[in-house]
């Protein structure tokens, strides 16, 4: 009976232990950075990268494009200009952007200039350079390369809430302005819908 | 089963009973220990030192179901100190940990009906939760950062969406004035109407700055029968023109007036007359506070203006600590009654039991004290309109006994159209009455 007893003190003893081991542990696990992972139900990384790869591959198949090449005889180029985010979430922004940026580089069918602000420090440089670097190096001011078009747009969304569920609706609307005469030549619209249902119990 | 079947050996009370009067002992320390931190964090406060608050706050030991609590006073301290993207990722923490708290745990429930209720996990009220946003939204405006104040009204008008319940015509205020900082007037004007309904229906006076909104984008947007209906109500023949406020600059100052009244416990301690047991019931009540500033005043070169009440908190507070009234006497009753029963089914065999079984239950009986302490009881705001360009900017304070009662930005460069945030935190303030 003690014997017994004393068996099954040291099995809840070892399987407690475990468990406050376990709970004390950190572990981490490598994703591949393509891979789907929702945990709060927030924008992330996926709805990022997939919104800024469809919209592209939007953008890029339209007619705008070959009717700029066919009225001009060369490629567009482009700027992205703000991103609103008119959402319930703070976000990253940046990040979008440079989902975009990347893709729209990546593409090689139109020219890509550089944002605002990394004109200001790419000029600083070119400043530096006509004081300090030799004159068959130094690069000239008054050479940059004008866009021609301006992608500008906005994130948006719609929350319903009751109880324990929540559905959330997000708007991404991309409009290409252009720099002449601001006509919009495409207007872009992607929508992802999420459900997400919270635990009315926790320990 | 009743206690009494329990085949508890006699020798276990050389062990239960230590083991009782140790758990007393734990629960009046840290009672103890809760009550001179605060104690320490008030001083600080009131002597407008709130890096030695803070320094107090994470000096002490944290309890895990405090932590909601702990993240709170420390984004309001950080806040104090113009540490405004600090006291914002604090500010998150919080948010997270509400989210994840808002569910039920059977755990603390368990203990809260058999221990008290302050073995649960602090949830901030719902005031609370609101005024969280409230302050993201107002660190993110002294930032210029509009469009992430922007993102936290949207979360407010949510939240206030989910919880019915309560009434907060600051934080519409608030909206109003992020969305005009955002350049939305249609979205600021249903703001301030929300703000103008909460306001009517606490029957509290509307505020003239309101009011004066109200008049000035109804006017504006051509809603010309709103517009009407505020002008014969509000009895007001001069208000700013949209085309004014456009030309000009314009410096808002928050001054977070006073301290939130602190929790007591109000305790009824009762002697049975048939079996002389001792019954306890304990339930929490706010003490009333004064706050030494009565007013404010902005100024900048020959220009100044005086501030208005917006919001009274410690209102809100009681309010919210009466709605939880019949849920927290229904929970102590329940208590009292397992508690009682243990007692009882413990009286014949085992009187030594029952006795320090009684003497845990009356001692262990305490109403959740726990409140976000750091937050001003008050919300004076005042705007002043100016020329686009440098200013100098003084901020007094009236009726204040410190010696720094004045408070100036210097060189504040403005744009045309611009609004520019400012706050002050002025806890000095005392206690006029600790009773029920």
């Amino acid at each position: 009976m003690k014997n017994q007893w004393a068996k099954n003190f040291t099995l809840i003893a070892a399987i407690s232990a475990g468990f406050i081991l376990n709970g004390c542990s950190t572990t981490v696990k490598r994703l591949d950075s393509g891979e789907v992972t929702d945990l709060s139900g927030e924008w992330n990384d996926t709805d990022s990268r997939l919104v800024s790869e469809e919209m592209i591959r939007d953008v890029l198949s339209r007619p705008w494009i070959n009717r700029f090449i066919s009225e001009n005889g060369n490629r567009p180029a482009v700027i992205v200009g703000g991103i609103r985010n008119l959402s319930h979430e703070h976000m990253n922004v940046a990040t979008f952007i440079n989902d975009i940026e990347r893709e729209l580089i990546n593409s090689g069918e139109i020219d890509f200039v550089a944002s605002k602000l990394e004109r200001g420090e790419i000029r600083d440089e070119r400043k530096d350079q006509e004081l300090n670097a030799s004159n068959e190096t130094a690069k000239q001011m008054g050479q940059e390369y004008g866009a021609d078009f301006m992608l500008k747009g906005s994130i948006n969304t719609i929350l319903d809430s009751i109880d324990d569920e929540q559905v959330r609706f997000y708007q991404i609307d991309l409009n290409l302005i252009s720099l002449a005469d601001n006509r919009k030549v495409w207007a872009g619209q992607k929508k992802i819908k999420k459900l997400i249902e919270k635990s009315a119990f926790r320990l | 089963m009743t206690f009494a079947h329990l085949r508890i050996r006699k020798n276990t009370l050389k062990y239960v009973i230590p083991f009782v009067i140790g758990s007393i002992v734990l629960t009046q320390s840290a009672c103890v220990s809760v009550t001179l931190e605060r104690d320490e964090i008030e001083n600080y406060l009131l002597a407008q030192q709130p890096e030695q608050a803070l320094s107090t706050l994470e000096s002490h030991q944290l309890k895990e179901r405090n932590k909601s609590l702990y993240l709170l006073d420390k984004a309001m301290l950080l806040r104090m100190q113009n540490q405004f993207e600090d006291s914002n990722k604090v500010f998150e923490k919080a948010k997270k940990l509400t989210r994840k708290l808002d569910a039920i745990s059977l755990r603390e429930q368990a203990a809260a009906i058999s221990i008290n209720d302050s073995q649960r996990s602090y949830l901030p009220q719902n005031f609370e939760q609101v005024l969280v946003h409230c302050f993201q939204a107002i660190n993110h405006l002294q930032l210029q950062q509009y469009a992430d104040a922007r993102v936290e009204v949207l979360q407010l008008s949510e939240l206030l969406k989910q919880k019915d319940d309560i009434q907060m015509p600051f934080a519409r205020y608030l909206s109003g004035l992020v969305f005009e900082s955002n350049q939305e007037p249609d979205n600021a004007l249903i703001s301030y109407r929300k703000a103008y309904q909460a306001y009517s229906s606490y029957s509290s006076a509307i505020p003239l700055i309101l009011k004066k909104d109200l008049l000035r984008l109804t006017d504006y947007l051509q809603l010309n029968d709103e517009h009407q209906k505020f002008l014969d109500e509000f009895d007001l023949e001069v208000w700013p023109k949209q085309q004014d406020i456009d030309q000009q600059a314009h410096a808002v100052a928050v001054v977070f007036n006073g301290l939130m009244p602190r929790k007591h416990s109000f305790e009824i301690n009762v002697q049975s007359p048939s079996d002389g047991q001792l019954h306890r019931i304990s339930t929490p009540f706010y003490e009333h506070r004064a706050a030494k500033v009565y007013g404010a005043e902005l100024s900048s070169e020959s220009l100044n203006t005086s501030s208005e009440l917006i919001a009274q908190l410690d209102n809100q507070a009681r309010t919210a600590l009466n709605n939880e009234m019949p849920s927290i006497i229904a929970r102590t009753i329940a208590r009292v009654s397992i508690k009682n029963t243990a007692v009882d089914e413990t009286k014949d065999n085992l009187p030594l039991l029952s006795l320090a079984l009684n003497i845990a239950a009356i001692l262990t009986e305490q109403a959740d004290t726990r409140a976000w302490n750091t937050l001003p009881q008050q919300v004076l705001i005042m705007r002043l309109s100016l020329p686009a360009g440098n200013h100098d900017l003084k901020l007094n304070l009236l009726g204040s006994s410190l010696p720094d009662n004045i408070q100036t930005w210097k060189q504040v460069n403005m744009t045309k159209g611009e609004s520019r945030f400012f706050s002050y935190h002025s806890p000095d303030s005392y206690v006029t009455q600790r009773k029920p």
